[in-house]
């Protein structure tokens, strides 16, 4: 009997978000197949790279990095400088140094690092906060009002903040939402369900389900997006149909493989060789498990990773 | 007069002004001059929410007023066509004050704010959808003295509300100096009453920018203003026609009116709507609770510190100011549910003696009774507060509770004594969290704390007893088939991905930790939460307890990994297990019985197997015939295990469970089979660890599993 290939394609779809405008504006999602699963249906919008630079600018980069931006003076420079990156398709402007924990930088500063950021380019434009809840609900809010207009994607409504960022974000200044929940389905999609009820349109939410580098209880990682991707094809749950986006860079850069230096342990090798491995490692098994999206920082993983997308789409 | 004529006389008295405004206008500067409020994409936002367009000159405006406002203001006395008129008015207003910005002209200054501009509502809408902002309080007219105007307005920004202001209580605020803008939440919108058009424009933007409401789609605009802006009107007396015109409007978008003026409304009052309250200084009360405004409650007001740092700090007798000791002396801790008129939210009475009126170092009767009332509420939910009050009363710094019901002990420290603490202080405690852990369901709360020793022990006896009493009996005649619904729990699913406990009155979760009642108020309190309704009507089998509704629900929460389940089965398509289970329970094929071993028990049991090796192959969510974990309370339930017999079944446990579950497991033995001391039959370690020891025992005590069918 001959072999009669079967499409495993679902009758659900990952919805698409698109971040951005004009000609550079980059769609997620979309896809009803496995990642990757190009053979049973076409996937229309190959997942995407984001670049990251941060309001830190570049002086705790490794070299590799300060060398691709080296001349780049304000921030304007930098982000254009983000946005040619070779395989970038959106830039990422994550805002460290606002943490009361650290830098503490005014709400006002950091408004005008965006502004400053989302007049000089053209790709769309990521904003990730500093983890503190309460200070990325005010950053968020007045950096959504900054950017208006712009279909910017803000990283991220918490379980503890949803209602201050998304309203802000989702209704006031039509901007798309991030939600974020840490490595576990039921807390995705009560986030999303939650979301969703302060009247934010489904259509504009990205999730970002959590990570961790690879090596550091990645496992759950991957179950946990293979299972949402599971739920929102096979089952067609509504409420897991967002698309992907998974922030690698800050992950992979701050595990010891990637930080141990070079005199403290010589036989690992180039501490920026490992950096990148990492990176890219991480970025690809995302990818794999049902990313639509990730965020990486150094040139070398970006191409990779690039050239890994070409290869599968 | 009635309601109805002085509603439509006031929409007639604002459509004669509109019309006049209207026709000024038109003679200074023509038909084809452009409108717009400024700074607005919605040109008249109220006109273009309600009907969809959007007017642009001055000849649009005098068509709108002669064309869908003068239809909407119909006279029938119908509830609809008076909320119609209502709504007209607000249009009508919203015409009269866009006349006043013609040309550019800017008709409000400081303190007066007038127009919203769209940054404004956006700025103000994010607060208004995250509850930061609980409330819209609308004041119209001079209160009865200028200290009864900043009294009120003040109670209002005190609660996070946002104040605006209409007409004369803005000169009272002046005239007292009180700090108004935007940014302290209290505006002066205008003198003239159409200027309440203005808040409204608020209201129905909000509805258009955050409600994705369709410009026209009356009734999504209403429904919309209705659940989630939370506006109301204070309009002191003499409140005239227009104000009144103005109000069925407000009424109509779901806003009551609160008013004091007795004489010219007199008897006109509607349920939830229009309110006539007497006392002004009542007003602030009386609107939250019409309007079901939930306040946050941010701080919590005593001297000493509160986190849960403090949680396992030890009062040792040496550094206690006073002891409160319910083993010697009649002390209690009470949740009841009253009616909202019975509450005063916010209250807290202390009744007997202070502190500060004990010696140092000695025990007295202490009870405290915490009051709420909320449209949500239910008295299921009272165990599930109280509950709480232990880690709420540790978590003060200074403070040591220990103990349940009328069987508690609190010690207060010196240094938290010296630092003031003192008896309302737990009633501030207690007040602020249960505000803010529960607002699902409470919207009012006071609480009695009572140090009087023969109160304490009259009401212990009275009240608490019989409460504590009336809860046991309810928990008693909960059974299955008594409740509509059971409730899922996928609590544990973050590391038993596939796991779904389906809780029910006569079966807790397995974890020991959320019986029925639990679930319930799980799923009231945070209806997106781990706990969730599953409907129980289409029975596939009564005697395996085995619902297609069940099935359902369960394979949607475990994300299809299982099919079938049967609530009352060990063998056929048996409840899943987590891992956390406090008791496995498992097949024993020499007696025909089972055996249960729980969590703490280290040995051996008559299966070959330890409680870790049984745990193996019980948890992750995985079916496994003969094998079910399970709480310690299921043990005694008439649900265990019914389709295989039940509770006769059990042949061995570890004394010191066999213990802890034998006076309600032989009450159940005697109810079920008329066995006495039924425990008596059962081995344990001391009698048994393998199964021919354990069989030798069970025919000397002819144990009825012996008996019965073969399990397998």
């Amino acid at each position: 009997m001959p072999f009669n290939g079967k499409s495993g394609k679902f009758n659900a779809a990952i919805r698409t978000v698109e971040i951005g405008t004009g000609d550079k504006a980059v769609k997620l999602g979309g896809e009803n197949v496995l990642p990757f699963y190009t053979f049973d249906a076409p996937i229309e919008n190959a997942p995407k790279i984001g670049v990251m630079i941060t309001d830190m600018g570049l002086e705790n980069e490794v070299a590799g990095i300060k060398d691709y931006y080296n001349g780049c003076t304000s921030f304007a420079e930098i982000a254009k400088k983000a946005e040619e990156m070779p395989g970038a398709d959106f830039v990422v402007l994550r805002f460290e140094g606002a943490d009361p924990n650290g830098e503490n930088k005014s709400v006002e500063d950091c408004v005008a690092i965006a502004k400053e950021v989302g007049d000089a380019i053209t790709a769309p434009l990521v904003i990730e906060g500093c983890k503190n809840v309460e200070k990325d609900a005010e950053l968020f809010a007045k950096v959504a009002e900054a950017l208006q207009g712009k279909n910017v994607l803000i990283l991220s409504a918490r379980e503890e903040n949803y209602k201050g960022v998304a309203a802000a974000a989702g209704l006031a200044y039509n901007q798309k939402v991030g939600a974020e929940s840490a490595v576990d389905i039921n807390l995705a999609k009560q986030l999303n369900v939650l979301i969703g009820q302060l009247g934010v349109d489904q259509g504009n939410v990205v999730m970002n389900v959590g990570s961790a580098a690879a090596g550091y209880g990645f496992e759950y990682v991957v179950s946990t997006m293979d299972r949402i991707k599971a739920a929102a094809l096979s089952q067609n749950d509504a409420q897991l149909q967002m698309p992907i986006i998974t922030p690698v860079a800050e992950e992979a850069w701050s595990v010891k493989e990637a930080m141990a230096s070079e005199a403290d342990m010589p036989e690992w090798g180039s501490q920026e060789e490992r950096g990148i491995d990492m990176e890219v490692e991480t970025a690809a098994a995302v990818l794999a498990s049902g990313s639509n999206a990730v965020i990486l920082k150094h040139p070398t993983s970006v191409a990779t990773i690039s050239k890994l997308i070409k290869e599968l789409v | 007069m009635t309601l109805f004529d002085r509603a439509f006389g006031g929409s007639s008295e604002m459509y004669a002004w509109a019309e006049k405004s209207v026709a000024e206008a038109l003679e200074k500067y023509g038909a084809d001059a452009a409108v717009s409020l400024p700074s607005t994409a919605y040109s008249l936002p109220c006109y273009y929410a309600v009907t969809g367009e959007k007017l642009t000159t001055l000849g649009e405006v005098k068509a709108a007023l002669e064309g869908k406002i003068k239809e909407m203001m119909t006279r029938k006395e119908r509830l609809h066509n008076v909320f119609q008129a209502g709504i007209a008015t607000a249009l009508a207003a919203e015409i009269i004050e866009t006349m006043k910005y013609m040309d550019g002209a800017q008709p409000y200054e400081e303190p007066y704010v007038g127009h919203f501009t769209d940054a404004m509502i956006r700025e103000l809408g994010v607060p208004l959808v995250t509850g930061d902002i609980p409330g819209v309080p609308v004041i119209i007219n001079a209160a009865p003295s200028v200290e009864e105007a900043v009294a009120l307005v003040k109670s209002y920004q005190a609660q996070g509300n946002f104040v605006t202001c209409v007409g004369g209580i803005c000169d009272q605020l002046i005239e007292a100096g009180y700090n108004t803008g935007f940014n302290v939440r209290v505006t002066l919108m205008g003198k003239d009453i159409t200027s309440a058009a203005h808040v409204v424009s608020i209201a129905l933007r909000a509805a258009l920018i955050f409600g994705n409401i369709t410009p026209g789609d009356l009734p999504n605009l209403m429904k919309y203003t209705f659940e989630r802006v939370f506006a109301f009107v204070n309009a002191f007396a003499p409140v005239d026609d227009l104000t009144v015109g103005c109000g069925a409007g407000a009424i109509a978008f779901g806003f009551p009116v609160i008013s004091n003026d007795m004489e010219s409304l007199k008897g006109m009052n509607v349920p939830k709507s229009l309110i006539l309250q007497p006392d002004t200084e009542k007003f602030n009360p009386t609107s939250i609770e019409a309007r079901d405004v939930k306040i946050k409650v941010t701080d919590i007001d005593i001297p000493v510190a509160f986190a849960s740092a403090f949680e396992g700090e030890i009062i040792r007798r040496g550094d206690m100011q006073v002891e409160f000791d319910g083993s010697r002396v009649d002390c209690f801790e009470l949740v009841q549910t009253k009616e909202a008129s019975e509450v005063e939210d916010h209250k807290i009475e202390v009744i007997g003696p202070d502190l500060d009126e004990f010696e140092v170092g000695t025990k007295h009767s202490i009870g405290y009774i915490v009051e709420v009332a909320g449209r949500n509420m239910q008295s299921d939910f009272e165990p599930v507060f109280e509950r709480k009050f232990h880690s709420y009363l540790n978590c003060i710094e200074g403070v040591m509770h220990t103990g349940q019901r009328d069987m508690i002990r609190v010690r207060v420290g010196k240094a938290a004594f010296e630092a003031g603490f003192r008896a309302k202080h737990i009633g501030e405690v207690l007040y602020a969290k249960i505000k803010n852990e529960f607002d699902a369901v409470v919207d009012k709360c006071q609480v009695k704390v009572i140090t009087d020793p023969e109160k304490c022990t009259e009401l212990r006896h009275n009240l608490a007893i019989p409460s504590f009493d009336k809860r046991d009996d309810r928990l008693r005649t909960l059974t299955d088939e008594s409740v509509e619904v059971y409730y899922s729990c996928i609590l544990c699913q973050a590391f038993s991905p596939s796991h779904v406990c389906v809780v029910t009155p006569e079966r807790l979760g397995l974890c020991g930790a959320v019986s029925w009642l639990d679930a319930k108020a799980t799923n009231e309190l945070d209806p997106q939460g781990p706990c969730q309704v599953i409907t129980k009507e289409r029975v596939i089998d009564e005697r395996t307890g085995e619902y297609e509704d069940v099935n359902e629900a369960v394979k949607m929460y475990s994300q299809g990994a299982l099919e079938n389940v049967s609530l009352y089965s060990i063998m056929e398509n048996p409840m899943t297990s987590c891992g956390c289970f406090e008791c496995i329970c498992g097949i024993e094929p020499f007696s025909n019985g089972v055996i249960i071993a729980n969590r703490e028990y280290a040995g051996m049991t008559p299966l070959g197997m330890t409680f870790p090796e049984l745990a193996s192959m019980t948890g992750g969510g995985v079916q496994t015939p003969g094998f079910m974990g399970h709480g310690k309370h299921f043990i005694a339930s008439k649900k265990f295990m019914k389709a295989e017999g039940g509770i006769e079944r059990i042949v061995w446990m570890p004394k010191e469970l066999k213990e802890t579950v034998a006076e309600r497991l032989n009450e159940s033995a005697k109810e079920l089979y008329g066995i006495e001391n039924f425990t008596d039959m059962i081995g344990d370690e001391t009698i048994a660890e393998d199964p021919e020891t354990l069989l030798e025992f069970l025919t000397e005590k002819g144990h009825p599993a012996l008996g019965m069918d073969p399990m397998m």
